[in-house]
């Protein structure tokens, strides 16, 4: 009897015995975070450990804020190694577009999330956003750049790019048919569409490169350009956002694409060039990273004025001490690990020294985060006020913890029903070689 | 230029205007405040005016590839 093997691309993510409870333990988490929401709505600002600056002796700015930025932060990496696979014609990074891709969109949605969690009259804020905003402002940068144009440029380019996909999908039987032809809008592989798919791809990342850094550099304004708030104000604010945008963004790809390479079992096409580019990449953005940290560091211990030297002191000695050490620690050994991984052949042989520095990287960005926002607010006053303190509420650790469940569960639910590493193209591939 | 392109420049050339006209024209005054006017928009909602310029930008991508061709042709002879 003649079998028939048929070899369904196996880049979709596989329902196996372990994604289930994953799901429902990501589920259990939003809905703790939903609750704390919820509490923060009916109660107000007060159920979180977010206080009026000076006389109440509190930070306005806390967790959600470190969030923001840190979700924007991961964003950055995506769309830019997306961009940069199209633009520098980087083939070895290119199974990992989609995966870059869809973080980028996850991450800014999350971002979006995290501000009206911070807003007190969510409703109210985002119209008086809208109908206020100043183009002065760099608020009106980071909200029109970051959370519309970009948000909506990322959407504009993961679905373009997934229309073959899609089409090739539905025209297999895949399950969910019906939404994979919605996503290929009458794709049929013509050599014309082919074509304008190529330009089209072209002048998106084009526009979209300069406008991301354009976007985290406004985020870094935020903060950089407030005159009366020393830990803030500096020139190396914008350029060291869009470098730790980098390395938590490409230490979370890293993560991730180590996941998919042992779940989807695709060790040929997540090989180890892909992992090396990306460990190489990781290492010297982190390496400039900390020549930022430690120009900063000087300058402000040296030259900075007695409120600026104070904040310092408070993170080099001070409350915030543990958690500023910690995440120097953490990039520290990162760099070691990445260094390792790279010249050590017998490192090579596993990924674990990569997923840790990845991991360390991501911790690290997050208390750096925290540490930009919240000191320069509590002990950071001009004015005559004693010195403040921050801790977050439970409300905003759950509200934190269901935003994080929820970009894991839209991850995974994309995976589920969508290649999430790109299909093979024959054509393309036979296209580019000379 | 096709029918095609005339519809995505045109929207890319409408997009960056709305953006302009925003920022420059609807949106609180630049320069150096020196009354309360610097802080008040010159038209409410101009930052939404300027945020559907630039996804109209971006837009213009999607029409650009997903328009058929039939319906290009189909058009050509009303013109």
């Amino acid at each position: 009897m003649a079998t028939t093997v048929r070899t369904l691309p196996t880049e979709r993510g596989r329902g196996g015995r372990s994604w289930y409870p994953v799901v429902a333990i990501l589920l259990l988490v939003l809905g703790v975070g939903i609750y704390g929401y919820l509490q923060e709505l009916s109660e107000g600002m007060v159920a979180t450990g977010l206080r009026n600056l000076g006389p109440q002796g509190g930070a306005t700015w806390g967790l959600y804020i470190s969030f923001v930025i840190y979700f924007v932060g991961l964003s950055f990496a995506g769309i830019s190694i997306a961009a940069l696979i199209r633009l520098a014609r980087l083939d070895t990074l290119r199974p990992i577009a989609r995966m870059a891709e869809v973080l980028t969109v996850i991450c800014l949605m999350l971002a979006a999330m995290t501000i009206v969690a911070d807003l007190g009259q969510p409703l109210r804020g985002i119209v008086n956003l809208f109908r206020y905003a100043r183009p002065q402002s760099p608020f009106f940068g980071t909200f029109t750049m970051v959370i519309s144009g970009y948000l909506f440029a990322s959407m504009v380019y993961l679905y373009l790019e997934g229309r073959r996909d899609a089409a090739v999908r539905a025209a297999q039987g895949a399950p969910y048919a019906r939404f994979l032809r919605v996503w290929a809008a009458g794709y049929a592989d013509t050599e014309a569409e082919r074509e304008r798919h190529r330009r089209t791809s072209f002048w998106l990342s084009v526009a979209i490169v300069p406008m991301l850094v354009t976007a985290h550099s406004t985020l870094g304004f935020v903060f950089g350009l407030q005159v009366g708030r020393p830990g803030w104000y500096s020139a190396l604010q914008a350029p060291a956002f869009v470098m730790l945008a980098g390395v938590s963004g490409l230490g979370m790809l890293i993560v991730l694409a180590a996941i998919a390479r042992r779940t989807l079992r695709l060790p040929e096409r997540l090989g180890p060039g892909l992992f090396r580019s990306l460990g190489l990449f990781l290492f010297l953005l982190l390496l400039a990273y900390l020549y930022f940290v430690a120009v900063e560091l000087l300058t402000n211990v040296y030259t900075g004025s007695v409120r600026e030297r104070e904040v310092m002191a408070e993170l080099l000695g001070g409350g915030y001490a543990w958690l500023y050490w910690s995440a120097i620690a953490g990039f520290v050994a990162s760099v070691a690990l990445l260094l390792g991984w790279l010249v050590l052949a017998r490192l090579r042989g596993s990924l674990w020294p990569l997923v840790v520095a990845g991991l360390l990287v991501n911790l690290g960005a997050v208390a750096k985060r925290f540490l930009i926002v919240v000191p320069s607010q509590t002990n950071g006053q001009l004015l005559p006020y004693s010195e403040g303190s921050y801790a977050p509420a439970w409300t905003e650790y759950a509200v934190v913890a269901g935003l994080l469940a929820l970009g894991a569960l839209l991850f995974l639910g994309f995976a589920k029903v969508f290649p999430i590493i790109p299909l093979p193209d024959h054509k393309d591939a036979a296209r580019r070689e000379p | 230029m096709n029918a095609r392109r005339f519809l995505v420049w045109s929207m890319i050339l409408i997009g960056f205007g709305l953006q302009a006209l925003a920022y420059l024209a609807l949106a609180a005054p630049l320069g150096t405040p020196t009354d309360v006017s610097f802080s008040e928009p010159r038209m409410p909602f101009a930052a939404l005016v300027f945020i559907v310029g630039v996804g109209m930008v971006f837009a213009a991508a999607i029409v650009y590839e997903l328009l058929p061709d039939r319906w290009l042709r189909r058009r050509k002879p009303q013109r």
